[in-house]
């Protein structure tokens, strides 16, 4: 039987990226942001995961306006690093698990979630950020990834409670999918940053480590957050944590925490990373 | 979950102080602002908007005031406008603006200080949450 083992959140600034592309990442500016992904990358490299299930949003470069999916699911063979407009990132092409993401896709419908299915689609810093924070700069991947695009640009994104229902029917899905995988699902973005208006620049570490501590402790509470108070409280961009959500309703009732990061400031946003473990 | 009254919902984005949030009403409006943007992912595209902004813009189904908006890059006009963020980012970035570079310009600091605050946290929430309630 396929299984969820982890869930891991983290932020995905496209800065983070460019500093790891142009090797940057021991600079006093960036060390100590990297310096919080330094368990996860031990702990990666030992779990050793088959699959990703990698929720994150696409930033205006496989959808612009003309179709806006709340739910897309990648299904293809493979998908390649966008361009977003200053070159692909020089990362490698992320290889896709048809099958399963297939599966995925057809639980879900008839789990009553309208599952939008992609079967050609580039990925953005979004997606290969969280690679590269895990993974590091390999030659290739070393697991398989689905990719899960959620929106959180066009108003109204999905509600937290939408989010973790989803999260609950890709856990079903995954544990009804034949053969012995170990599954993984991330949620990225996030946390608190605003990136447009005279506003721009907030950041609420406070509410971040509230948020932070939920995930592991009450986290019920979360699926009752109103998209307004994300926006009041960590900016607009914030709004981007309801999809650690689906990662965390993918885990279970109960999750034990096993490594927490959280920094400010990564270009204009705060940083935060857990890794959690669901527990039987 | 109780329903949520969709008036209700919308009316509360306009009580955030300096936030422009990207209502279907601000897509509609500013669709070809966010096409055109878009357009600027290809490198083609990108070579003809700098050899000639006014005429790139002519072929593109803009009014007057935005086409004056992304000529000046003036930002929060063009959130005004319609626009959004993650594709007005394609106009500074062929500009080879950072993210940063382009945001502090629209909170009326300068990069330098707006930079610096960043390194110092951030931009505290207090003051900000509502217009209405003035915390």
């Amino acid at each position: 039987m396929a299984r969820i083992t982890a869930g891991v959140a983290t932020s995905h600034v496209p800065a983070i990226g460019a500093a790891i592309d142009l090797g940057k990442t021991k600079e006093p500016y960036w060390q100590p942001l990297f310096a919080g992904y330094d368990w996860s990358r031990q702990w990666i490299a030992e779990e050793k995961p088959d699959v990703v299930i990698l929720v994150y949003n696409d930033h205006a470069s496989a959808f612009d306006m003309k179709i806006i999916p709340t739910f897309a699911i990648g299904c293809a063979e493979s998908f390649k690093p966008a361009d977003e407009g200053w070159g692909p990132r020089p990362v490698p092409t992320v290889q896709g698990h048809p099958d399963l993401a297939w599966h995925i896709a057809q639980s879900c419908i008839l789990d009553e979630f309208d599952m939008t299915i992609i079967n050609e689609m580039e990925v953005d810093h979004g997606l290969t950020v969280p690679l590269s924070l895990l993974f590091g700069q390999p030659d290739a991947w070393p697991v398989k990834v689905i990719p899960l695009a959620v929106n959180v640009v066009t108003y109204p994104p999905p509600s937290g409670n939408r989010c973790w229902l989803l999260g609950e029917a890709i856990r079903r899905a995954v544990e009804s999918f034949p053969g012995d995988l170990k599954v993984q699902v991330w949620g990225t973005g996030g946390m608190s940053h605003q990136l447009q208006g005279p506003r721009a620049g907030l950041i609420n570490a406070e509410w971040d480590n509230r948020f932070l501590d939920m995930m592991s402790q009450d986290s019920q509470r979360l699926r009752t957050i109103p998209h307004i108070e994300y926006l009041r409280e960590t900016g607009s961009e914030g709004i981007e944590m309801v999809m650690w959500l689906i990662m965390r309703g993918a885990l279970g009732a109960d999750v034990r925490q096993l490594h927490r990061h959280y920094h400010v400031p990564a270009s204009n946003t705060a940083v935060g990373h857990l890794v959690l473990e669901p527990v039987a | 979950m109780s329903h949520q009254d969709i008036h209700s919902y919308l009316a509360a984005f306009d009580d955030i102080p300096g936030t422009r949030v990207y209502t279907v009403a601000r897509a509609r409006q500013g669709y070809w602002i966010n096409q055109f943007a878009m357009s600027l992912m290809k490198p083609e595209n990108r070579a003809r908007w700098k050899a000639d902004e006014k005429a790139y813009l002519e072929g593109w189904n803009l009014d007057e005031d935005q086409k004056a908006a992304i000529l000046a890059r003036d930002y929060n006009r063009l959130l005004d406008l319609g626009g959004n963020i993650y594709f007005l980012a394609k106009i500074f970035s062929t500009d080879g603006l950072s993210f940063l570079q382009a945001v502090s310009t629209m909170t009326g600091m300068s990069v330098e200080d707006y930079q610096a605050m960043m390194l110092a946290g951030g931009r505290s929430p207090n003051g900000v949450r509502s217009i209405k309630e003035g915390n």
